[in-house]
């Protein structure tokens, strides 16, 4: 049995013939907080609606909870809150009376309505119209809706798109406390690493409707770690002799650029160097921030 | 059953908080008016001379205000979805499609419903404001209110798909209106009247025992196919359309 929460296979959606979302395979396991990272028009959206049932895939399938979500669609729905894109309000009708629209639906007590209210932090403005609700407002309704039904499962779709940083702060918190206060599993969307670095515990990264990376933030950690630049006197020639020893590098910029080495490879590489007369002059490592390995994720392959 | 009941009741509470139910009374108030100002020609026996005058209270009512209402329904149940992302919302919890379908469409009923309650409450108060003599007819009232509110339910449904392919709230208003404004010329011919579904309120409400000219005073047997029919066609349309829209 496996133990992914969310599960698709080879998940595909085509608009018009062009795949915007291209043999998906998510794996997301209980308790985790999932970062589904990606630039604009990449896809996570598409791929959310999929797994809402608010879209047919074009191909492939999606298992949540361990059942077909086309054949169990609504026992999978009554277990999942979600939050897709920009938040669903009736402007009209006050913070409560939106979530009692939602809690006839779902007929749960309602004390939930106070208690989601509460944990968002809406209280004090629950009995105004929501058209006069700050974006921020909206959008942590929008959360206490998607918890009204004491899901097992969070789907929310960029929610601190559009909020300023206090307010990205406190949805933050908000989603971090999922998993350890609710037992809640969390996928968020996000385009941007940043967002979701300090929440994630596994990101899969999206573009151009494939995924190409997919682990956990300490795997993404691990390659972003440092690649080593060598500065010499002669620089073609000395990389030429560092690769006939087995190195893996190219020239930067006239210095030597070495990938991940450890200690003693560098130490070798010095060695050798100096041993064939070449002037050392730096020898330096570089970090490349999560952000710029992001970027370079997202980045290869040119276009978007 | 059940979640069908709960989703009617979400439903109800989105519209009562609507100022769009201000419009319901509008046009049996305006109809109850025509019939205490109408005049019947005199000397006829009184059930002849209070059909002339619901007939008269029945004309402007489900002519045109009667369809043209049902489509402002159709599309203020559809509204604050297409207004707030509701869709979504909606369609993200545990309901199937078809069961929101019909909780709208129940609800466009239900108003409709009240309505027409109202129109035949008011005709049997101008019957006896006006001091007509004999008991009042019940059955030609019942008729004529039930039989309206029938003949608009087809309307409701091609409405209601019509309202749920569009976003706009003023578009599925205006392919209503372009729909029933022929009315006013359909509903003098016998040869297409019995067959255009906007003109049946029309024809269901006039009494049976009133005037007849045009397609007015047509057996019954033919509207109820015609209104049948068209409810079938628009009804199934609209939820195959839901059905496969992507929120
Ligand atoms: N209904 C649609 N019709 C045509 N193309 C669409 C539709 N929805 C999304 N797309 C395309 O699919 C791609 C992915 O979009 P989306 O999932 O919204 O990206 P993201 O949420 O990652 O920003 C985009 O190129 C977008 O233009
Ligand atoms: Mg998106």
């Amino acid at each position: 049995m496996s133990e992914w929460i969310i599960q698709t296979k080879d998940l595909c959606k085509s608009y018009r013939g062009r795949l915007a979302v291209d043999h998906v395979n998510l794996n997301i396991a209980r308790g985790e907080i999932y970062g589904f990272l990606g630039p604009n028009g990449a896809g996570k959206t598409t791929t959310i609606r999929m797994l809402l049932g608010l879209i047919k895939p074009t191909r492939g399938s999606v298992e949540i909870f361990g059942k077909s979500l086309k054949r169990e669609k609504l026992h999978i729905l009554r277990k999942i809150g979600s939050l897709v894109e920009y938040p669903s309000y009736y402007g009209h009708l006050t913070a409560v009376e939106n979530l009692e629209a939602i809690r006839r639906i779902l007929d749960v007590p309602k004390t939930r309505i106070a208690q989601v209210l509460e944990t968002v932090g809406l209280t004090k403005d629950a009995k105004r119209p929501v058209k006069g609700f700050s974006l921020g407002m909206k959008q942590r309704l929008g959360i206490a809706a998607a918890l009204l039904g004491e899901p097992e499962m969070l789907i929310l779709d960029e929610p601190t798109n559009g909020l300023d940083p206090s307010g990205i702060l406190e949805i933050r918190e908000l989603i971090k406390a999922m998993p350890k206060q609710h037992g809640i599993t969390v996928l968020v969307s996000s385009h941007l690493l940043s967002e979701v670095e300090q929440m994630a515990s596994t990101v899969g990264i999206i573009r151009q409707g494939r995924m190409v990376f997919q682990d956990t933030i300490e795997s993404l950690r691990r390659q972003s770690e440092g690649s080593i630049s060598v500065a010499v006197s002669e620089p073609e020639e000395a990389l030429l002799a560092l690769l006939r020893m087995g190195f893996r590098g190219k020239l930067e910029n006239g210095r030597i650029a070495l990938e991940r080495t450890d200690d003693q490879s560098v130490a070798r590489i010095v060695k050798a160097l100096v041993e064939q007369n070449h002037a050392v002059y730096r020898v330096e490592e570089k970090r490349k921030s999560l952000e710029e390995l992001f970027l370079q994720i997202v980045g290869e392959g040119g276009g978007a | 059953m059940r979640s069908f009941l709960r989703l009617l009741s979400a439903e109800r509470l989105k519209l009562a908080k609507s100022r769009f139910r201000w419009l319901l009374p509008a046009s049996p108030l305006l109809a109850a008016v025509v019939g205490l100002l109408s005049n019947p020609p005199a000397g006829a026996p009184p059930r002849v001379e209070f059909a002339v005058v619901l007939s008269g209270m029945s004309f402007l009512h489900a002519m045109l205000l009667l369809p043209i209402l049902t489509g402002i329904l159709a599309s203020v149940v559809c509204r604050y979805e297409h207004a707030g992302g509701g869709w979504k919302l909606l369609l993200s919890m545990p309901v199937t499609r078809p069961q929101l379908y019909a909780a709208k469409y129940a609800l466009i009923a239900l108003h409709l419903a009240a309505v027409q309650a109202l129109f035949g409450a008011l005709a049997a108060a101008v019957f006896y404001v006006r001091g007509f003599e004999g008991p009042l007819p019940w059955d030609m009232l019942l008729q004529s209110a039930a039989g309206g509110w029938i003949a608009s339910l087809p309307l409701a449904a091609l409405q209601l798909g019509v309202s749920l392919a569009w976003s706009s709230f003023a578009a599925p208003l205006a392919v209503n209106v372009v729909f029933t404004l022929p009315n006013i010329l359909i509903v003098n011919s016998a040869d297409v009247g019995p067959y255009y579904p906007w003109a049946q309120p029309l024809l269901a409400m006039v009494p049976r025992d009133g005037e007849t000219f045009g397609a007015l005073g047509l057996p019954l047997e033919s509207l109820t196919v015609t209104v049948l029919g068209s409810f079938i066609v628009f009804l199934a349309g609209g939820l195959l359309y839901f059905q496969r829209k992507d929120i």
